[in-house]
């Protein structure tokens, strides 16, 4: 494993958010090529990205603050500082979806092209994370015997971040392969069903699981609801597609 | 494919899902973290010891029961600086409910004459310690400087920030989680 040593050690924290941005970068240059096909403009597919950002990173800072008020209200320079770490993710993520959700109604884009349109970007971002989660150390597996075992936190572990990385490299594969003539929103969907179900397998090998019900993993639990959602709905618009 | 062969698929898929769910379950309470030392969130915090610029010597285990932020930094390093005023108008504040700071000077990469003016120009408080070997550092897997760990009353930590300066809100919000 000297190249994972090497990977490791070149973008140990805080440089691990390098590979993100790049993955942000290729991400969006690759739905570029790809948006036009699902009748969505190059234009209309960045500014949703970056008004979605700018709501990521505004949201995510405010709503830590609002949540942690005290603590800012005794120095509320605090809420300009460059710690990453003063950041609500989910809010985040939350008042990111809602800002992208907002643009697109307003500009009176289809949702389910422009989710496809977006899918590359989301693709390439779940390869980027699992790089970074390599990089920082972070979603790691349970102890192992296996002999492909990696050697982390002091112990040898199974290489959970090597798997993500392997599945998102295949969901993106699927993705950027799949044929043309396929309904509206099927490209998401793919996508959504693949990772949810790549999640609810490799979730069973780590070793920072957040448990509930005597001992069931939520992320499998969230995984799973996912996966039927995606499901679901990807035979609703086969549906949907059909002629009267 | 026709539509019912789809949802027999589909509906094996979930049910196969659902019972990879209970095949998975941790019941032992998963996470190794918690046990095994290791300089990471979720896990029990590498013990050390080491002489401070007082000349006593402080081992991090003895502190258990009170939560600690341990802080490693070097003089030579703008962003530790930056942080210290932060770092000591906190530990005042603190301090009295059961919270202690172990900022430890990487000695073995500074100066270590330059280390007590350091100290007197902040007129920090806390105690500093020295890592004159680079052990707490390699034990730490130190990576960049400043690295913060916060430590809860049980010795796990709870929260790595790799790099600096920790703006004061930062502090607030975690020395508060740590006491609860």
């Amino acid at each position: 494993m000297p190249m994972i040593t090497l990977f490791r050690s070149l973008f140990a924290p805080p440089r691990h958010l390098i590979v993100l941005l790049a993955a942000l970068w290729l991400g969006l240059s690759l739905a570029e090529k790809r948006a036009e096909r699902h009748g969505i403009s190059k234009e209309a597919l960045n500014n949703i990205v970056y008004y979605s950002i700018l709501g990521y990173i505004l949201g995510g800072r405010v709503l830590f603050a609002l949540s942690n008020f005290s603590a800012f209200s005794e120095s509320p320079l605090s809420l300009f500082s460059v710690n990453i770490d003063l950041f609500d993710t989910t809010g985040a993520l939350v008042t990111g979806l809602l800002v992208g959700f907002v643009y697109g109604q307003r500009q009176k884009l289809s949702p389910w092209p422009t989710l496809d349109a977006l899918t590359p970007l989301f693709a390439v971002l779940a390869i980027g994370l699992s790089l970074s989660h390599l990089a920082a150390g972070t979603a790691f597996g349970a102890p192992t015997n296996v002999p492909w075992g990696m050697e982390l936190w002091n112990a040898t572990r199974h290489p959970t971040q090597v798997y993500e990385f392997i599945a998102s490299l295949l969901i993106f594969g699927l993705i950027w392969l799949r044929k043309n003539n396929v309904p509206a929103g099927t490209d998401f969907l793919v996508f959504a069903a693949a990772t949810a179900g790549a999640r609810l397998f490799l979730e069973a090998f780590r070793g920072d699981s957040t448990l509930t019900f005597g001992g069931v993993r939520t992320a499998q639990l969230i995984a799973w609801v996912i996966l039927a959602l995606a499901l679901f709905a990807s035979e609703s618009i086969r549906r949907d597609e059909k002629p009267a | 494919m026709q539509p019912t062969q789809r949802r027999i698929i589909y509906s094996i898929i979930l049910l196969l899902g659902f019972a990879w769910i209970l095949a998975s379950m941790d019941k032992s309470g998963s996470s190794t973290a918690g046990k095994i030392p290791a300089p990471q969130q979720g896990f029990l915090a590498p013990d050390f010891e080491l002489s401070t610029t007082a000349g006593d010597t402080i081992k991090l285990s003895d502190l258990r029961g009170q939560a600690v932020l341990v802080n490693l930094w070097a003089t030579w390093c703008p962003p530790c600086r930056a942080e210290m005023p932060a770092i000591e108008k906190i530990y005042n504040e603190y301090k009295d409910q059961g919270f202690t700071v172990l900022a430890v000077d990487m000695t073995y990469q500074d100066d270590p004459a330059a280390v007590l003016p350091f100290v007197e120009e902040y007129g920090l408080t806390f105690p500093i310690l020295l890592d004159k070997t680079g052990e707490m550092g390699k034990a730490y897997q130190l990576k960049s400087l400043p690295s913060s760990y916060f430590i809860d009353r049980e010795g796990i930590i709870t929260e790595v920030v790799i790099g600096g300066p920790m703006a004061e809100a930062l502090l607030r919000t975690r020395i508060e989680s740590i006491l609860k």
